[in-house]
């Protein structure tokens, strides 16, 4: 299994953060956000450009191929930066599920999604976290020749913005089951589609959706029976969130230190006094800790040896070593810490977000321990 | 441990409910439902105070002769248990809790019967301009400076973290006067009659949970009258260190941790768990609610043994103690309230957390304040002395010479 890091991944990594630092340091990003613009159309076109929306899909849907590791190897510096575009939304979720997709629309959709000109975004989240595909349970009935979408998706990341709505939806059965969940591609302009559209804590453009008797023709029915297509794409997009996440923890370590170092109270920098010290130790085995997780999960997955108890143990990890970083990196800021006005506020919130998303850690480690217990 | 009886607390808990059942306006206990921080929101906090007032019961602890109520520590439990309950928002702190106090044992008679009196009506607002940029947990070290000039002062530099400064007409204060001896010798607490005199400068900041709570004031060539002062120049830090008794000592923190837990456990009963069943059925969910359930009793019986008069009381380090203990156990059950929350604690809905905005929330009401709160509470191990600060205290009372 290979664990280090390439020369294309080491170049593709260093590439990027050229990009962001030139472009995307922290008062950009916060004028983008002030602007209310949900992301910066010319930052996308740059990663277009670049060939990274393509890179997460496979090259016989016209992407680049890239690896797991690949992946990560952007989506660290991606967090570092706080990058509010929808990579996640419209690529690793919306753009892989279309990827796996039947027929020639969600080809064509699919085509347009890489270029950068389009966006899609993925409807799947029912509650206050829709950990398993098992549970979904908005309903796809079928009738004449097509089906009629009627329920509601929570947290649609980019779904007021997007061009196509990619929804996993039940066509048979009740949730939980693994059996009978498709995926569907959606007009967000249809008749029946309705969007309460937010701003998340972490910047994010998002939207709560309600299909209220969307009719669907058969043809946009892109993947029949879903289950593994949805968990293939999800902890995928999970390692890539999880990656975001170590990127946010590193930047917190970092600030964190040279803030300790340089802040003086009592005469001497606050990183003088052993509970601080002993504090930023504590965050930097938390970042190895969680660092670690990431990178040798990645070859895993790449390796094909990642089971779902692998990505669990790390989404776990990082929610709650994230915290940790974060909590410590704002009471070491001290009143600063608690402003909205300097990055590290952010990076924590950014990190809570991605604890939340598909399962936080108080339901994967459940999830590892129930497995392990009855297996 | 008290000398009234079971009958006559039972009638005094049917007159603090009655009361509070029906003496707040709607907009008070939306306030008091959408409170996310210690400190609630300005406007329906003074409206309620002014209520309380005329009822008599702003300042229960405040001495009788003052207006306090004169209630026994299991009145004050019942009045706290009652008020909790019904999700009102609490009475804003600076004035009845710190500077009224302070003044009650160190003003002088001129300045108690200046400002009491306005100051339990809820006319008067005060904000603490104790803290500076470079002057926080080292607050002796603080530069603002207060030059005598005639029967005034000339004050110059800036305060920081002042909470409600922008919402405030009063404003107590310390500055330096002088360089001479060690840090805390030239120091002097200072009473601020507006906080719009000439050449002060107010500016709100965004905190973490998107609100503007807290301000950096600035002061050039600012002149304040000299008789605003509280004790001797240059002998300012004792002041503070009186007031900071009052500030730590709080009161009763367990009632609204209580009726939080209540709250997450009646919405986990609504909620599914995705491991099947209600998340109120799920045995980890249920074994960390009773841990925290636990720790929240602790507190409550702590508190009660101080209110009755326990001689722990009398521990040089309790006051850390006691903020140690409450402000991390505020921080995890508001860290429980995020989990509850899950996924729906990630939008930003701060037009919906406005009383009175009309905005209904796009969950349920803890949806709504969960991140919030989580957030906002991250400040309480900040404020009010650091909780590294606090240890350090209470390390330093074990000591031995
Ligand atoms: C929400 C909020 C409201 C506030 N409201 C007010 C207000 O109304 N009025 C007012 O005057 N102030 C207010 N404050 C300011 C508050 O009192 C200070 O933030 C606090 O004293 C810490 O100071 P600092 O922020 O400068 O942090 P620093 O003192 O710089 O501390 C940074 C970190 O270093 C640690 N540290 C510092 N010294 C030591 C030491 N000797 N040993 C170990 N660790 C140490 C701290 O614990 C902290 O973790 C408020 C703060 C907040 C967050």
């Amino acid at each position: 299994m290979d664990i280090s890091q390439t020369d294309e991944q080491k170049m593709l990594q260093d590439s990027v953060t050229r990009l962001l630092e030139r472009s995307y340091d922290f008062e950009a990003r916060q004028k983008l956000l002030a602007s209310g613009q949900p992301w910066s159309p010319d930052t996308w076109q740059s990663l277009a450009e670049m060939g990274i929306l393509g890179l997460p899909i496979s090259e016989e849907s016209g992407g680049f191929g890239g690896s797991m590791a690949d992946i990560v190897s952007i989506a660290e510096p991606f967090g570092a930066h706080l990058l509010i575009e929808p990579f996640v939304s419209s690529i690793l979720l919306g753009g892989q599920c279309l990827a796996h997709g039947e027929g020639p629309a969600a080809e064509a959709q699919l085509a347009r999604i890489l270029t950068g000109e389009q966006t899609a975004a993925f409807a799947h989240e029912e509650g206050r976290g829709t950990a398993d595909p098992a549970l979904v349970s908005l309903a796809a009935s079928e009738s004449d020749g097509g089906f009629t979408l009627n329920g509601e998706k929570r947290m649609v990341l980019g779904g007021a913005q997007a061009d196509v709505l990619v929804v996993s939806a039940r066509a048979r059965g009740a949730a939980p089951a693994k059996d009978g969940l498709s995926v569907f591609m959606v007009d967000p302009d249809q008749k029946g589609v309705r969007i309460k559209p937010f701003v998340t804590i972490d910047g994010r453009h998002a939207a709560h959706i309600t299909f209220d008797g969307v009719r669907i023709p058969a043809a946009r029915r892109i993947v029949a029976e879903g289950y593994d297509v949805l968990e293939q794409v999800i902890s995928k997009a999970i390692i890539a969130l999880c990656a975001e996440a170590v990127g946010a923890m590193g930047a917190l370590l970092r600030l964190t230190g040279e803030y300790a170092s340089t802040r003086k109270q009592f005469g001497t920098p606050i990183a003088a006094f052993q509970t601080i010290s002993h504090r930023l130790a504590d965050m930097k085995i938390a970042y190895v800790k969680a660092r670690s997780n990431l990178l040798y999960t990645t070859a895993l997955k790449d390796a094909g040896h990642a089971s779902p108890l692998d990505v669990s143990v790390l989404k776990g990890q990082i929610g709650t070593l994230g915290r940790q970083i974060g909590e410590a990196a704002i009471q070491t800021h001290g009143g600063v810490g608690m402003t909205d006005e300097i990055s590290i506020g952010h990076f924590h919130k950014r990190i809570l977000a991605i604890n939340a998303l598909f399962g936080d850690s108080e339901y994967h480690f459940r999830a590892v321990g129930q497995s392990l217990a009855s297996s | 441990m008290t000398s009234q009886t079971k009958a006559e607390l039972d009638a005094f808990r049917d007159e603090v409910a009655a009361f509070l059942d029906t003496a707040p306006t709607d907009a008070i206990r939306e306030a008091g439902r959408k409170t996310t921080s210690a400190f609630p929101p300005f406007e329906q906090a003074v409206a309620w105070q002014v209520i309380l007032n005329e009822k008599g019961w702003a300042a229960p602890d405040w001495p009788e002769e003052y207006g306090g109520t004169g209630w026994s520590g299991a009145q004050r439990t019942i009045f706290e248990e009652e008020y909790r309950k019904r999700d009102l928002p609490p009475l804003l702190p600076n004035s009845l809790k710190m500077v009224g106090p302070l003044l009650i044992d160190l003003g002088t008679e001129e300045q108690k019967a200046k400002y009491l009196p306005r100051i339990l009506s809820g006319e008067d607002y005060w904000t603490q301009g104790y803290s500076e940029p470079n002057s926080g947990s080292d607050l002796a070290s603080l530069k603002c400076s207060a030059v005598a000039d005639g029967e005034d002062y000339i004050i110059n530099g800036s305060k920081i973290w002042t909470t409600f400064a922008h919402k405030s007409n009063r404003m107590f204060m310390l500055v330096r006067t002088s360089a001479e001896g060690k840090k805390q010798q030239g120091i002097t607490f200072l009473l601020l009659d507006r906080t719009d005199f000439p050449g002060m400068d107010i500016r709100p900041i965004r905190g973490l949970d998107g609100n503007a709570e807290f301000c950096e004031v600035f002061f050039d060539n600012v002149r304040v009258p000299q008789s605003g002062r509280v004790g001797a120049e240059n002998e300012g830090w004792s002041v503070a260190k009186h007031l900071l008794k009052h500030e730590r000592n709080g009161s009763s923190n367990s009632p609204v941790l209580v009726r939080y837990l209540q709250r997450i456990t009646e919405s986990a009963r609504e909620e599914m768990s995705p491991f099947g069943g209600r998340l109120s059925d799920d045995p980890v969910f249920q074994r960390d609610l009773g841990a925290l359930h636990a720790d929240v009793t602790t507190l409550a019986h702590f508190e009660r043994l101080i209110m009755g008069g326990h001689e722990m009381a009398n521990d040089p380090a309790l006051p850390s103690v006691a903020k140690t203990m409450t402000t991390e156990l505020t921080q995890r059950v508001s860290l429980m309230m995020t989990r509850i929350a899950g996924l729906e604690g990630l939008s930003l809905q701060l037009d919906a957390l406005t009383v009175g905005s009309g905005v209904d929330p796009m969950g349920s009401e803890l949806d709504l304040i969960a991140m919030p709160f989580y957030l906002n509470s991250r400040a309480t191990t900040i404020y009010a002395g650091t909780n590294e600060i606090q240890r350090d205290l209470i390390a330093r009372s074990l000591q031995v010479a």
